[in-house]
């Protein structure tokens, strides 16, 4: 689903992803731990097609990003880490918005937004501005707007920041359920309670460099992943 | 504190003055000294000269008549009425609506304190506006009436209390604006329509200035001792400027006084206003019926969406429109008049009114450039657009159609009153239409052009991309050097060709530009944007 061979992004000088090669199957939930500033969010963009890397090359569902970015885009979800929405519209009309850019039939898309806004408990609040919302009802409307045209593969980064307990709960069912059907999912996170318990695989990245990535067994053994990120962060 | 925030206030006005946020580091002293000297010159020189003009019309008769302080009377109101009407637009969002309001009232700084940033602020951009009026008006005053010590002494006096009579003014406005905005729902149209009453009245007094200075020049006396006796303070006000320290510390002291009491409202109410949502009820929603559309008729939905919502967007990037319309009608009332007085002045030009009325529509054209902030605007949002299934030429497609659709639609109906109402050849009322309408085309393009290539995202307030960037500063003068273009050369070589040719020439050149434009727009303009 997603390849990412020898990624390379330099920001003035200083390599924010050093020759990083991920590689995503279908139906797996694919966590990416690290500390702040380690390029955890570097390579979700570069993957999102919103920020030019210098060298590598990534490919989604069979497309390659550089040379076909709209078809790689047409596949994919993308929510940032603070989803900063058009203010001026309404949750509906974003949602309406991201599904004609996305050619959802009408239809197709109505029952999506019925199911999803009941799921996170959003639907009475559809028609207010974007601008009332508060930071969680933002990140609910994102994750609609993600699911609502059913892509293969879906990059978040920080995904449960923001959201309340049960929507935390809600999004993991939805996560797991997706990858069941078939999808992926790519998401970085600081909670690792979360990745322990939800990932399949997970990779941790250290100023820009992989340093361990495979099943979740592989990485933690019979410890808790907490430990192995700190072990591996102070080496 | 205070000082901080002062600093920090004048870098974000600045910021663009000093840092290349595409290249992401500060400019080079020479950038600098030619960014500032550009500023300078469109401000003194062009804006300046008119005033100094103006300045040299009265002056001479008024001092010579001893009525000095008429001359500081009209220009100082004039220079209030023009200090408040530049700044009084972005008062309100500059005070209550900048993005870091909640990241300093949750810091430790006294409301008083952030609120006195934020008025310096606005006093720094009344005082630029107003002083294209005063600084000509004491120059050219201290050159006929000669210069002495009380009188530059109260000169500078009545240059601090103009500017702070226009902070004043612009600060009332903005909390007006403000209150109003806490109460109505539509706040957007309702702040554009105040601020159009604003400005007509505005321009009927201006319209109406050339009659009124010959009708006050000619009975300068008669005004001037009714002014005395029935608006004394008037009269003080202009006595400032000739030189009575009575009157200049009498008006200093009320000025800083009602300055102090406005400044005290404002800042009690502050906090509620800068950090209310609004009072706008909470809308329930009901589902209905979803319609498709194509990505691009999306893309143009939210362009018009954030146009509309924006007063600021559409009093400053869309109040040309406006213009079309009264163009339009003016020409059916008063167009078969204009024809002949050409055709009877200059009987040997046939066709000189159909150049000049395309040259006036093309300038109209000019004052309309919402496209040109367009890129600027997606500010935090520009991931959006750049992670969603669409062509960056699709995103600037949609941008440009914005303005593109704004303007051609009431241009076309100026330019067919043209056509219909000048008495000129087919081929030349075909040539009235066809020119303005390839250079809405081209305005559209050339702005979305500037918009891709300046783009600027490190803003905290939308007043900066739509008022101070690059961007819109050179959509604007631009546009109107290529109207002065068209219409200058028409009198070196245009008469020459006839108007039929000069209009098909310049139809055939404005029309090349847009190809060319259009064509770098969905080329290289769409990769620029992809990689902002």
């Amino acid at each position: 689903m997603l390849n990412i061979e020898h990624l390379t992004k330099t920001y003035g000088g200083r390599k924010a992803v050093d020759d990083l090669s991920l590689h995503i199957r279908p139906g797996e939930v694919f966590g990416f731990i690290g500390h702040n500033g380690a390029g955890k969010s570097t390579t979700l963009k570069s993957v999102a097609g919103i920020l030019q890397f210098d060298e590598g090359k990534i490919t989604i569902n069979g497309h390659d990003l550089a040379s076909d970015p709209l078809s790689c885009k047409k596949d994919l979800a993308y929510i940032p880490d603070n989803p900063d929405m058009y203010d001026f519209m309404s949750g509906i009309k974003y949602l309406n918005f991201i599904a004609d850019v996305f050619a959802i039939p009408a239809d197709v898309r109505q029952e999506r937004i019925r199911k999803y806004a009941d799921i996170f408990e959003l639907t009475d609040d559809l028609g207010q501005a974007i601008s009332a919302y508060s930071h969680g009802m933002k990140q609910k409307l994102a994750l609609i707007s993600a699911w609502i045209h059913d892509p293969k593969l879906i990059v978040m980064d920080e995904p449960f920041v923001g959201l309340d307990p049960k929507a935390s709960h809600l999004l993991k069912e939805m996560m797991r359920e997706h990858c069941d059907a078939g999808g992926a999912i790519f998401f970085s996170t600081h909670v690792l309670d979360v990745a322990e318990k939800l990932c399949d695989k997970i990779a941790i990245i250290k100023q820009g460099r992989l340093i361990k990535v495979g099943t979740m067994e592989e990485v933690k053994g019979d410890d808790s992943l907490e430990e192995v990120f700190l072990e591996l962060e102070e080496e | 504190m205070l000082k901080t925030l002062i600093k920090k206030q004048f870098t974000e006005a600045f910021r663009s003055y000093f840092f290349d946020a595409k290249k992401n580091q500060m400019r080079s002293k020479g950038s600098v000294i030619a960014f500032f000297a550009f500023f300078i010159i469109l401000m003194v020189g062009m804006l300046g000269g008119l005033f100094t003009a103006l300045a040299l019309t009265l002056c001479p008769s008024l001092a010579e008549a001893d009525m000095g302080w008429l001359y500081f009377l009209i220009l100082g109101g004039l220079a209030i009425l023009f200090g408040a009407f530049g700044s009084v637009f972005n008062t309100f969002s500059g005070l209550y609506l900048s993005k870091d309001n909640d990241l300093l009232l949750s810091l430790p700084i006294p409301v008083k304190t952030i609120i006195t940033a934020r008025l310096a602020n606005v006093y720094l951009m009344g005082t630029m506006y107003s002083a294209i009026v005063l600084i000509p008006t004491l120059v050219v005053y201290w050159i006929t009436a000669g210069l002495t010590v009380p009188r530059v002494i109260c000169g500078i006096l009545f240059f601090l209390i103009a500017t702070m009579i226009v902070l004043i003014l612009s600060c009332l406005l903005g909390w007006v604006v403000a209150r109003i905005s806490l109460k109505l729902k539509n706040k957007g149209f309702i702040t554009v329509l105040l601020a159009l009453v604003f400005i007509g009245l505005y321009y009927f007094f201006y319209f109406k200035a050339s009659g009124l200075i010959r009708d006050l020049i000619a009975n300068a006396v008669v005004y001037g001792e009714k002014v005395k006796g029935a608006a004394n303070i008037l009269y003080f006000y202009g006595r400032i400027g000739e030189g009575s320290f009575g009157a200049a510390l009498g008006f200093l002291a009320v000025t800083a006084l009602i300055l102090f009491l406005v400044c005290l409202v404002i800042s009690r109410s502050f906090f509620k206003i800068a950090a209310s949502s609004g009072v706008t009820a909470k809308v329930r929603y009901v589902e209905r019926k979803a319609k498709s559309k194509t990505a691009f008729q999306a893309l143009l939905g939210k362009e018009f969406k954030k146009f509309v919502s924006s007063p600021n967007y559409m009093l400053n990037c869309g109040l040309g429109i406006l213009l079309f319309p009264a163009a339009a009608v003016g020409l059916i009332l008063k167009g078969s008049e204009i024809s002949g007085v050409f055709d009877m002045l200059l009987p040997n030009f046939p066709g000189i009114a159909a150049v000049l009325v395309c040259v006036v529509l093309c300038a109209l054209t000019s004052m309309i450039d919402m496209a040109a902030p367009s890129v600027s605007l997606e500010g935090k949002n520009l991931w959006i657009p750049q992670s969603l299934p669409v062509e960056g030429k699709t995103v600037l497609k949609a941008k440009g159609s914005v303005q593109l659709i704004l303007t051609a639609v009431p241009m076309l109906l100026a330019a067919v009153c043209a056509a219909a109402v000048l008495k000129n050849t087919f081929i030349v009322r075909i040539l009235m239409v066809l020119m303005p309408l390839s250079y809405t085309v081209f305005a559209a393009a050339f702005n979305t052009f500037l918009s891709v290539k300046m783009a600027n995202f490190s803003w905290t307030n939308e007043i900066f991309p739509i008022k101070q960037s690059g961007a819109v500063t050179i959509a604007i003068f631009a546009n109107w050097g290529f109207t002065l273009v068209i219409g200058g050369l028409y009198f070196l070589v245009g008469i020459k060709l006839g108007a039929p040719l000069y209009l098909a020439l310049w139809t055939v050149l404005i029309s090349a530009a847009d190809v060319f434009l259009i064509h770098w727009l969905g080329t290289k303009g769409g990769t620029l944007f992809n990689n902002l």
